[in-house]
């Protein structure tokens, strides 16, 4: 498993569906910016979709949901895989084919991130708030994605699961092969990469409560009194100052690009943990590992998305 | 004796430690997580399946060898390839732990698991010590140090513990005049541990713990400590909180300790006749804060929640199988007799539970040294067992053969 391929970038569990994505900026901001600053950021977001049509995937909502099917077809590939397995058979040739499978599965990952990064590039800020999402997977996101050590929680969650289901046979020390079947040095190392991901999280955790902070920093505020002072005295039928919404864009942009920083570290750490608990496993271990976690990520999508229909 | 550990914990400490006596002080903190494996050869690195006529001669002659504790030794040979077997990450922290951390005295053969579990912050520790001191008696027998202790607010209580209890312990042990007033010495210890970790926290002016330290957050951090000390003939189970020993003797559980919660009725009637009031808050808490009724540390809820230990001593039989210590993370999912037996069949087993196939798991026990893994499996499995059961804390599981050595 050590082919596979090094991370480009990140982030998958989570997502949500909206066809127009130009509409409803950020609602956080409303509070704190004045109704030109959020013209501004409607302004941005249009630009954005007009860039989108000179490319391929016209918007991300577009290759996330051609991406959603490639995952479907993956999760029939990955059961098969496993079926294959317990109906015995070459047990090298398994592997080869597995780990060959599980590759194929992580590139389709690495695609993943490596198209959302090209969209937080143009737009950070409406990919902090992804539109391809439903609520109820918006409720549960950290930074734009998935929280890193869910991955480890879904790892304990399905090996429990997998481990009652045979307990007898593992007291008695027959293996199951399974994640039931963690080996002690394998619990060992994913305790490690716990510890490890929750302190990069806590990291990303504090940057991100800087860059939400700043958006009361000094400069915000003085901008934000500067050009409620000019529409006060434009309605008293003084002059705008055109200078000022040159200022207003570069301040933004500014927070735009911290922003888009830690969009790209949350996803780098989302791909890195993936594959950290890939390379834990075994060829078989791993196959049960991605089943579950292509299993949790599409019916999730889907309960959201029949919540969303549903009369509130 | 056959031990094996994960500990991991945050950046650079330790929750686990696994060493000899005398070797004490100058440990290292920076072993994150091990697999021990140890033999019962004091002076000699060979493999010798312990038989009952060497344990006699060893304890004559280990002592001898305790002088040296602090040298590095290695492992036997079966121990070395378990070793070798575990996370190729991990070698670094691993030799050194090897050669600082594993020694091999007589007569104790253990397993441990430390996990973070389901909890963002690990704040579990177990200390094991092999050999920790003698009795004072003309046999002059080996004594063996297994401590679990799960900490609250911070993991600084339990760390202290886990560094300092088992010599306090001895120096307990070693201010007795003739025979041994266990309960005396060990009630003694704990509140020698209490001042310490107290005295601590005031005099520490800087900490790169979570609590940073700081009153008051410092004053509401506590542990549990379930500390046994076994002795050719007893175990003596000293406990403050809601870890647990139970003893597994002839596939029968004995809890060999009673938890600590506000809402039993002798400890909420201590409390109240102290002032204290038990509040219902998620649970019986001693002032609506603490789900257990003593700990070590907690200054601000005293004189409710007191370090004293209750004191059980046993008897050791030759039914004895093992002893299991462990913190809450594993008795809140796991029951007593689920535990014995599961602790059970692995000692019983012969095949060794091993998954096959794994990587950078060449582990390839013979049959014959299999039993020699068995604590470390069965520790394992218990964990494991509680994190599939949603254990929402840290585990600690520490299982300690108790079979042959009497």
């Amino acid at each position: 498993m050590s082919t596979i391929h090094p991370p480009n970038h990140l982030s998958l569990l989570i997502h949500r569906h909206h066809p127009h994505p130009q509409f409803n900026p950020p609602p956080t901001n409303k509070f704190l910016l004045s109704t030109m600053l959020l013209d501004l950021l409607d302004n941005t977001n249009t630009t954005t979709t007009l860039m989108a049509e000179s490319i391929p995937n016209q918007t991300f909502n577009n290759f996330f949901e051609s991406w959603i099917g490639e995952q479907n077809t993956h999760l029939q590939e990955l059961i098969s895989a496993v079926n294959n397995n317990n109906n015995g058979g070459n047990e090298h040739n398994d592997d080869v084919n597995m780990i060959e499978l599980i590759e194929r599965v992580v590139q389709h990952y690495e695609k993943y991130y490596k198209e959302k990064s090209e969209w937080e590039k143009r737009d950070a800020i409406s990919m902090f708030t992804p539109r391809w999402r439903s609520n109820l997977e918006d409720a549960f996101l950290w930074i734009g994605g998935w929280r890193p050590t869910l991955a480890i929680h879904l790892l304990y969650s399905k090996s429990g699961l997998q481990l009652e289901a045979k307990l007898g046979d593992l007291i008695r020390g027959i293996t199951t092969g399974d994640l039931g079947d963690l080996s002690p040095d394998q619990i060992k190392r994913i305790d490690e990469l716990q510890m490890k991901t929750i302190h990069e999280e806590r990291v990303l955790t504090e940057k991100l409560a800087k860059v939400q902070e700043s958006v009361a920093d000094r400069s915000m505020v003085e901008l934000s009194n500067m050009v409620s002072e000019m529409m006060r005295n434009e309605d008293e039928g003084g002059d705008g100052d055109g200078v000022s919404e040159e200022r207003v864009e570069l301040t933004l942009e500014m927070k735009k690009e911290e922003m888009e920083e830690l969009l790209h570290m949350a996803d780098d750490l989302r791909l890195k943990t993936l594959k950290a608990v890939i390379e834990i496993l075994t060829p078989v271990q791993g196959v049960h590992f991605l089943i579950a976690a292509a299993e949790l990520h599409l019916r999730l999508h889907e309960w959201g998305k029949k919540r969303c229909q549903r009369p509130q | 004796m056959a031990g094996m550990c994960c500990g991991v914990v945050g950046e650079t400490k330790t929750q686990s430690t696994v060493e000899p006596s005398g070797g004490g002080q100058g440990r290292r903190r920076r072993m994150e997580i091990q697999q021990l494996k140890l033999f019962a050869t004091a002076a000699s690195n060979v493999v010798v399946p312990l038989p009952e006529n060497n344990i006699k001669r060893r304890k004559v002659e280990g002592f001898d060898t305790n002088t040296d504790l602090k040298r590095p030794k290695t492992c036997e040979n079966t121990s070395q390839s378990e070793n070798t077997a575990q996370s190729e990450n991990a070698v670094q922290s691993e030799k050194a732990v090897q050669s600082d951390e594993v020694l091999e005295k007589e007569g104790s053969r253990f397993g441990l698991t430390v996990v973070c579990g389901r909890r963002r912050d690990l704040e579990d520790a177990i200390a094991v010590k092999p050999s920790f001191c003698k009795t004072n008696s003309p046999s002059s027998d080996d004594l063996h140090f297994y401590g679990v202790y799960d900490g609250h607010g911070c993991s600084h209580v339990a760390m202290k513990c886990k560094d300092r209890m088992h010599e306090i312990v001895k120096e307990e042990v070693k201010n007795c005049e003739k025979s041994i007033e266990w309960k005396e010495t060990m009630v003694k210890s704990f509140s020698r541990m209490d001042k310490d970790v107290t005295e601590w926290s005031n005099c520490a002016s800087s900490s790169n713990c979570r609590c940073e330290l700081q009153t008051p957050q410092c004053d509401a951090v506590g542990s549990t400590a379930v500390v046994a000390v076994v002795t050719p003939d007893k175990i003596v189970v000293s406990n403050c909180g809601d870890s647990r020993a139970v003893l597994c003797r002839n596939g029968v559980a004995i809890p060999l300790s009673t938890d600590h919660k506000p809402d039993r009725p002798d400890e909420l009637k201590r409390i109240e006749d102290a002032g204290g009031r038990v509040i219902y808050w998620d649970g019986a808490r001693v002032l609506g804060v603490l789900a257990m009724s003593r700990a070590i540390g907690d200054n601000y809820l005293k004189p409710y929640v007191i370090p004293e230990p209750e004191v059980t001593i046993t008897e050791r039989t030759a039914e004895d199988e093992c002893l299991i210590l462990a913190s809450d993370g594993l008795w809140d999912v796991v029951s007593n007799d689920v535990a014995c037996s599961v602790a059970r069949m692995c000692l019983r087993s012969q095949e060794v539970p091993s998954p096959p196939r794994s990587p950078g798991s060449v582990l390839n026990v013979a049959r014959g040294e299999s039993s020699d893994k068995a604590c470390s499996d069965a520790s394992i499995l218990l964990t494991k067992l509680a994190l599939a059961r949603q254990s929402t804390d840290n585990v600690s599981v520490l299982v300690v053969d108790l079979r042959r050595s009497l």
